[in-house]
């Protein structure tokens, strides 16, 4: 089964300094696991997203369609990355997930994705 | 007739859970188990089985890939000439093949973490013990229309999110067994608190005694599943003394032990045995040893307060929740005076207490014990306010005319 594992962390955590110090140790995490994935074939793919300020929201409504500056929702916690694998069953998904580095009050969310 | 209904009941969590394996869908199970159980109240008092659980198995699974089968024609609008339908004696002389047993894969599927907590103990007696969900919505008090909706959600999101139906890996065993004990314990504190009031009828306290001692049999090892399983046992062993003749409730140091039954003493006395061998305590073990605590009564004559006080402390550390405080209270004024009974439920946060029963209970026995016959009044008052169960509403009543004089 595929699953995408959605990274969600507070906005604001990497930008003091322990956030900076937080962030190449978690990078490198990343990217031990990303690399021990695609060794067993099960990563499909998966990288990480630009900060909000970078986000372009598009909003359709009525047969109208506005482009607004900003993410689709100003939360706490935000989008910042995603895996995509695939593995047998939710049990193995939920222990790659808890594997994905975060920082303290980071989420993971696991989705399967849809077959057709 | 009876027996019969007995037979597939019994029958049901291995037949279920083996079919679940195969199908890979619990409703396509739960409705193939159905329609076998239908059959073989009819077919039965003719011609009884020699093995109920081994004809079931081969009558669902038989029932279960013709609906698939079907399902698959309607799908692909092709009107291939049917199979003739096997009857269920077509079953029966089938060759043997033994069930396979997957019950406790099912178990663990159905109370699976990634399951909303209140959903996973009415789906594990939905779908291991068969209850209807009328009963459930009965039992966890909440409308039909709820419960349906919950269960159908947990199933969905078993079948949708690819729960695996599987035995977890060891290092998963941990957290997973604490679900599936979580799960077990909260449907038996509903089926103890609904006991009292609904008799022997309406409760599934039955189907947790069986369940919980089914664990036992497939986990042998596992302290805290011994400890549940204990723990059901000493506390239903009690139950025929719960309700006096006018239907109201007596507390376990005041109830009949004659009335006790001494069979699930012994069973509960055995898995606490085979616990204590093993050597690794926890919070199951140390409630079972309470009930049990209450149960020696019978061979001592006396309520050993001072040692179920003693099991409090050590349960309230590492399960520090109101509730243990709050027993842990009542237990410290039996034991040592209602003074200090009072200074231990003081140090409850009642915050969170004020809607609980058991709070306004407890502080009324200790202020009675203790001669604060105001105080008493008024937590009783409040304790009647909340609209208890008939049982214990007619406890409660008593003792406040009791105090009135």
């Amino acid at each position: 089964m595929q699953y995408m594992l959605l990274i969600y962390e507070p906005e604001d955590a990497y930008a003091d300094e322990a956030g900076q110090t937080a962030l190449t140790d978690i990078v490198q995490k990343h990217m031990a696991l990303a690399g021990e994935l695609r060794e067993k074939g099960q990563m499909l793919a998966g990288d990480g997203l630009q900060g909000i300020e970078t986000a372009t929201t598009i909003v359709t409504s009525g047969g109208q369609q506005t482009v607004h500056d900003g993410p689709f929702a100003e939360t706490r916690e935000q989008l910042g990355g995603y895996y995509l694998i695939d593995v047998a069953h939710l049990d193995e998904a939920l222990a790659v997930a808890r594997r994905v580095p975060v920082i303290d009050g980071g989420k993971v969310e696991v989705r399967p994705v849809m077959t057709y | 007739m009876q027996a019969n209904g007995k037979a597939i009941a019994a029958a049901r969590p291995r037949v279920v859970a083996a079919l679940a394996a195969r199908l890979r869908d619990l409703d396509l199970a739960e409705d193939a188990f159905a329609d076998a159980a239908a059959a073989a109240l009819s077919v039965w008092p003719q011609q009884a089985p020699r093995d109920p659980a081994a004809w079931l198995w081969k009558a669902a699974f038989r029932r279960a890939l013709d609906a698939r089968r079907r399902a698959a024609v309607r799908q692909r609008a092709v009107l291939d000439a049917p199979e003739p339908e096997p009857t269920p004696e077509e079953a029966l002389l089938a060759a043997d093949e033994p069930i396979p047993d997957e019950r406790l894969k099912l178990i663990f599927v159905c109370c699976h973490p990634a399951i909303a907590l209140d959903a996973r103990a009415a789906l594990t007696l939905k779908v291991v013990c068969g209850l209807s969900t009328e009963r459930l919505a009965r039992a966890f008090l909440v409308a039909e229309p709820a419960m349906l909706q919950r269960i159908t959600r947990a199933k969905r999101k078993i079948a949708g999110a690819g729960v695996p139906f599987e035995v977890p890996q060891p290092s998963a065993w941990p957290e997973r067994m604490e679900a599936v004990l979580a799960t077990l314990e909260i449907a038996y504190a509903q089926a103890y608190e609904d006991a009292a009031l609904a008799g022997d009828a309406a409760g599934f306290a039955p189907e947790v005694l069986r369940l919980s001692g089914l664990l036992a049999e497939l986990v042998p090892d596992d302290p805290e599943v011994l400890g549940l399983a204990a723990l059901v046992r000493f506390a239903e062993a009690r139950r025929p003394a719960r309700l006096d003749d006018l239907g109201a409730m007596v507390p376990p140091h005041e109830q009949d032990m004659a009335l006790w039954r001494r069979d699930l003493m012994a069973e509960g006395a055995a898995l606490m045995a085979r616990a204590a061998r093993i050597g690794r305590s926890g919070p199951r073990q140390i409630l079972a040893a309470i009930h049990g605590a209450h149960l020696s009564r019978r061979e001592t004559g006396e309520t050993p307060w001072a040692d179920i006080a003693g099991l409090y402390d050590v349960l309230l550390a590492v399960r520090p929740t109101p509730v243990t405080a709050v027993n842990r209270a009542v237990a410290v004024g039996e034991a040592f005076g209602a003074e200090r009974g009072l200074a231990a439920l003081g140090e409850v946060d009642a915050e969170r207490l004020q809607s609980w029963l058991p709070w306004h209970a407890a502080r009324a026995g200790l202020a009675e014990k203790a001669g604060l016959r105001v105080e008493a009044v008024e937590a009783l008052e409040a304790a009647l306010n909340l609209g208890p169960p008939p049982a214990e509403r007619l406890f409660l009543e008593r003792r406040l005319r009791a105090l009135a004089h």
